[in-house]
């Protein structure tokens, strides 16, 4: 298992090497000296500061580029935690905690004619208390045409990226979902077909697009999306009526339940943006545990919905408010069922050595009760300051993520550093705080904090 | 008593040349800067006060009265970023999110004195209206208002080439006439298809003591485009205009 966000669980399929120092681990260190290097060299000293040399603005049918990363990160961890005790039950780890995360994402394009041909691959190496395990996925990967520019085809390993919400996004039924711990992280799409179709109109309709796709669950292709055997058809249809953001979307199939949706985002000043979504999912199976460990599955129809909005004030201070409702989330009753089942399980461990409850348990945490917010009401905040004190590229902010239902909350400080070109240092800290039996509370660590430097090229 | 109205007609006249004349002044500036529909390539650069730079290089297109769409070539950072105009409407799309999101006139997509009204400016003509003239020895002295308060600053004060017709100083106030930031444009060169306008446009602020901008313009030239290219839908290709 993996921490990979501010205390929630993430449980590897990756291959692994316990205890085995990967010679991959010194291609790691190497990055992280070619960052130090690069760090070196003043930025100053081009003498003709106005130059433009425009043999840079050649275009060239290739493009070549991503990043390398580098991010340790130290947990305190919270050994009364029920999520400690479902990962941790049959082991002894120190306390901190350190992780090492390297990852280098490659991006190679083509284009020919109307013709593009794209591939986003992602490469991690990771060091947790359980070894070195690495990964390599197409993240995205897919085969373009454009033959007008109302017209776009594309087909291979996309991401839809639907919805408006900045943590969340209910509507986004063709992608992966976010961490709203980190929102701005791309994600591993899925293979589908599909297509962009775009009209540009006079009057209020000032923009209508229509983007269908088509999305099968069969021959190993994506699995992990829903129910093998299934060609899933989805789309999204984009309209700018009167100064106005709006998408509705559908997906149906029988690899998951039929949904439908829209959003909306609009700026109501020129400083004051509000946007929102809403998703109705039908006959979602859902899944729960009592505190005894019987587990019950019920079928239900779930409403989600966001509303959020961003506001710039004249010293630059980014406010982002979002409030979410997950329809499928737990209670504050069935998570305190789902607590207190696991720490009975975790005494029955200790008292008899019978590891079948917790490791239930541990079943059950993976099912949906250990995904990030797998409650029912959310409130996310965050206020960012650019460049204060006339510090270019300098930006500080802090997040909080409240749990409307326990109350518990994530706090998260962070300083965001660009002014070296192509490099990014972001050093960012999380304490959680809640009761006993409260979402946060029960988070397998109290704190973390984490650097994180990437270098583009 | 004739000769009072034709005194008063005389000043009215005059009035409304007066009007005339700044407005078409506006309007000639905003046509020897560039076509009403046109692409364009700029190297933006943020220039600190211990001389440390950062360099942007920006590919943008612009068609009619209020549609612009531009996209980042370098640095890598950057590259794919694209931000689109609609009237008052901005989007900005960052590959990595893999969306567009709603931005605003006056925040900055890339630091420094630049905003996103800058990167993605409109004719000044379908922003502002002249609301006085000064005649001096070389050049005429603009006072422009801003037509709605959606505009990013809402007063100018242009400095104009009485040869030439194009801007060589404009500074940009708020409407309590605090000075914001003032652009400085230099280095006059011939573009072809018979634009010659300032290749470079320095910028320094109150706001950012010690800190200065620079945009330095290349490869401009008139371009019919479809209306479809300024949509959020197409912001992912905009590169493939190249």
């Amino acid at each position: 298992m993996l921490i990979t966000r501010a205390g929630t669980l993430n449980w590897p399929t990756k291959t692994r090497r316990n205890n085995e120092r990967s010679p991959r681990a010194l291609c790691a260190i190497g990055v992280l000296l070619l960052f130090a290097a690069l760090m070196m060299p003043p930025m100053a000293g081009a003498a003709d500061e106005y130059s433009f040399d425009t043999s840079e603005t050649d275009k060239k049918p290739y493009s070549f580029g991503g990043y390398a990363e580098a991010k340790p990160m130290l947990f305190d961890l919270d050994r009364d935690a029920a999520l400690y005790k479902t990962r941790f039950y049959d082991r002894h780890v120190s306390n901190p905690l350190s992780e090492y995360d390297f990852t280098l994402q490659l991006d190679a394009g083509i284009e020919w004619n109307i013709f593009k041909a794209f591939a986003r691959i992602n490469n991690s190496l990771d060091r947790t208390y359980d070894g070195w395990s690495d990964d390599s996925k197409p993240y995205e990967l897919f085969l373009a045409a454009k033959p007008t520019p109302s017209l776009t085809a594309s087909a291979g390993k996309l991401t839809a990226k639907w919805g408006k919400g900045y943590a969340w996004n209910p509507v986004a039924f063709l992608d992966r979902p976010k961490d709203p711990d980190d929102p701005a992280l791309n994600l591993e799409g899925y293979y589908m077909a599909g297509f962009d179709y775009i009209r540009s109109l006079e009057g209020p309709l000032k923009t209508f697009s229509l983007s269908p796709f088509l999305l099968p669950v069969d021959y190993g292709l994506n699995h992990d999306f829903g129910e093998s055997g299934h060609l899933n058809y989805a789309a999204k249809a984009y309209f700018l009526l009167w100064d106005t953001d709006i998408d509705l979307m559908f997906l149906t199939g029988n690899s998951r339940p039929d949904r439908v949706g829209f959003d909306f985002s609009r700026n109501i000043t020129t400083n004051l943006e509000i946007h929102g979504e809403s998703a109705w999912i039908d006959d979602l199976q859902r899944m729960k545990v009592d505190s005894n460990g019987r587990v019950s599955e019920s079928e239900i129809d779930a409403w989600s919905g966001l509303l959020g909005l961003r506001y710039l004030t004249s010293i630059d201070t980014t406010y982002i408010l979002e409030y979410y409702h997950n329809g499928s989330g737990y209670s504050e009753p069935e998570a305190k069922d789902y607590y207190s089942f696991v720490d009975q399980a975790y005494d029955a461990y200790v008292n008899t050595g019978n590891a079948g409850p917790i490791q239930k348990a541990a079943n059950l945490t993976q099912g949906g009760y250990g995904r990030p917010n797998p409650m029912q009401d959310y409130l996310y905040f965050r206020v960012s300051q650019k460049e204060p004190f006339d510090l270019l590229y300098f930006t500080p902010a802090i997040t909080t993520i409240l749990n409307l239902d326990d109350r518990s909350f994530s706090l998260s400080p962070e300083l965001l550093y660009t002014g070296i070109t192509n490099l990014e240092l972001r050093l960012k800290g999380t304490v959680l705080i809640g009761d006993n039996f409260s979402e946060y509370g029960e988070k397998p660590n109290d704190a973390r904090l984490e650097l994180r430097v990437r270098y583009y090229f | 008593m004739f000769k009072f109205i034709g005194v008063l007609i005389s000043l009215v006249c005059a009035a409304g040349a007066y009007a005339l004349d700044g407005a078409q002044i506006l309007e000639k500036v905003d046509r020897n800067l560039a076509p009403a529909s046109y692409e364009l390539y700029r190297k933006l650069i943020n220039i600190e006060p211990s001389g440390a730079k950062k360099e942007y290089v920006l590919f943008t297109v612009k068609k009619g009265q209020d549609m612009v769409a531009g996209v980042f070539l370098s640095p890598a950072s950057e590259k794919g970023r694209s931000t689109l105009r609609l009237g008052d409407n901005m989007w900005l799309y960052i590959p990595n999110v893999g969306k567009p999101v709603r931005i605003t006139s006056l925040q900055s997509v890339i630091g420094g004195v630049f905003n996103n009204a800058d990167i993605l400016q409109l004719d000044y003509s379908d922003e502002y209206d002249v609301v006085g003239v000064e005649e001096l020895e070389k050049e005429y002295v603009l006072g422009l208002k801003a037509k709605t308060k959606t505009v990013a600053y809402d007063r100018l004060k242009m400095w104009v080439d009485r040869e030439k017709i194009v801007p060589t100083r404009i500074e940009c106030k708020t409407e309590a006439d605090m000075l914001i930031k003032t652009l400085y444009f230099k280095d006059t060169q011939d573009f072809g298809g018979g634009f010659v306008r300032p290749a470079v446009i320095e910028t320094d602020s109150p706001l950012y003591r010690g800190y200065k901008s620079v945009m330095v313009f290349a490869k401009l030239k008139a371009r019919e485009l479809a209306d479809e290219v300024f949509t959020l839908t197409y912001m992912p290709n905009i590169e493939s205009l190249r």
